[in-house]
C-alpha cells in the first residue's frame, strides 16, 4: 500500500513539474477571447469579430526588450497587408497601466492594444514566453506560434500571412 | 508508545506524511512568463547601479590582483 501512495506522490509531483504550461497547438480553434481596448474606456474587442481576416495576435508587455523591438517592425507589416484582410491585434498584458501608456508614447503604432493584466488570455494559449506571437487564419484556426523576437522573424511571419491571404479564393 | 513509533507502523506512516509533505512543494504554481513584470524591473538586478557596480569591481580586481574575476577575459596577472 505503502508503494502505491508513494508512487501515486511521485506521479503528482512529474505531473505538476511537466504540465505547468502547454501553448496552443497549430492546427487548433483560437481560444476565443472578448478584452477591453487598452486606453479606450467602454470599447471591447473579440476576436470572433475579426472571423474572416487573418490576424496576427502579438502578446507583449512594456517590461520585455524584445518587444520594444518588435513593434516598428510589425507596424511595417501591417502598413503591408490588405486592411480588409488582415488584421494585426496585440494584447498588453502588463499588470499596470502605466508601462503600456508610457511605452504606447515611444513607441506609436496604427495597431490596436488589447489589455489582459490578468493574463486570463495569455493562459489560454499556454505562452511560454515573451512575446508571443500567432497566426490565426480566417476560420479563426491558429496555423502558426512563434515565442520570442528576432528581426528575421518578421519574414517568415510576413510568408505565413501572405499565404493565409491568398487562401480565400483557393477555399 | 515511542518503542511503537520506531519500530512499527507509526514511523513508516510519518516518512509517507513527510515526502507528501515535501512534494507539495513541488505543487508551487510556477512563475509564468507575463508574470515576470517586478522581476525585469531595473532595481530588481542584482547591481542596479551599473556604474558603482563597475566601481566596485574595479577596486576588487585592483586590491585582489584578480583581474578577470567576474568574467572578463583576462588571466588573472593583473597587469592591466
Amino acid at each position: 500500500m505503502y508503494r502505491t501512495m508513494i508512487l501515486a506522490a511521485l506521479l503528482a509531483c512529474a505531473c505538476n513539474a511537466f504540465g505547468a504550461t502547454r501553448m496552443i497547438d497549430v492546427g487548433t480553434q483560437a481560444p476565443s477571447f472578448d478584452l477591453p481596448v487598452f486606453g479606450k474606456k467602454g470599447s471591447h474587442i473579440a476576436l470572433s469579430d475579426l472571423r474572416g481576416k487573418v490576424v496576427l495576435l502579438d502578446f507583449w508587455a512594456s517590461w520585455c526588450g524584445p518587444c520594444r523591438q518588435s513593434f516598428p517592425l510589425y507596424e511595417k507589416l501591417r502598413a503591408e497587408m490588405p486592411a480588409r484582410d488582415f488584421t494585426l491585434l496585440a494584447i498588453n498584458l502588463d499588470e499596470m497601466a502605466d508601462g503600456p501608456t508610457a511605452f504606447l508614447e515611444e513607441n506609436p503604432v496604427g495597431y490596436t492594444s488589447l489589455a489582459d493584466p490578468a493574463g486570463d488570455v495569455a493562459r489560454q494559449f499556454g505562452l511560454i514566453g515573451m512575446p508571443s506571437s500567432f497566426v490565426i487564419d480566417r476560420d479563426g484556426v491558429v496555423r502558426a506560434r512563434h515565442t520570442g523576437f528576432k528581426p528575421q522573424d518578421v519574414d517568415a511571419l510576413r510568408k505565413e500571412i501572405v499565404d493565409l491571404i491568398g487562401n480565400r479564393d483557393a477555399k | 508508545m515511542l518503542n511503537d513509533f520506531f519500530n512499527g507502523k507509526m514511523l513508516r506512516a510519518a516518512t509517507v506524511l513527510i515526502l507528501f509533505a515535501s512534494l507539495g512543494g513541488c505543487a508551487t504554481t510556477p512563475v509564468q512568463p507575463w508574470e515576470r513584470g517586478r522581476l525585469a524591473r531595473w532595481d530588481m538586478r542584482w547591481d542596479p547601479d551599473p556604474l558603482q557596480a563597475a566601481m566596485n569591481d574595479h577596486t576588487h580586481f585592483s586590491k585582489e590582483g584578480s583581474n578577470g574575476h567576474i568574467g572578463a577575459a583576462g588571466g588573472g596577472c593583473g597587469c592591466n
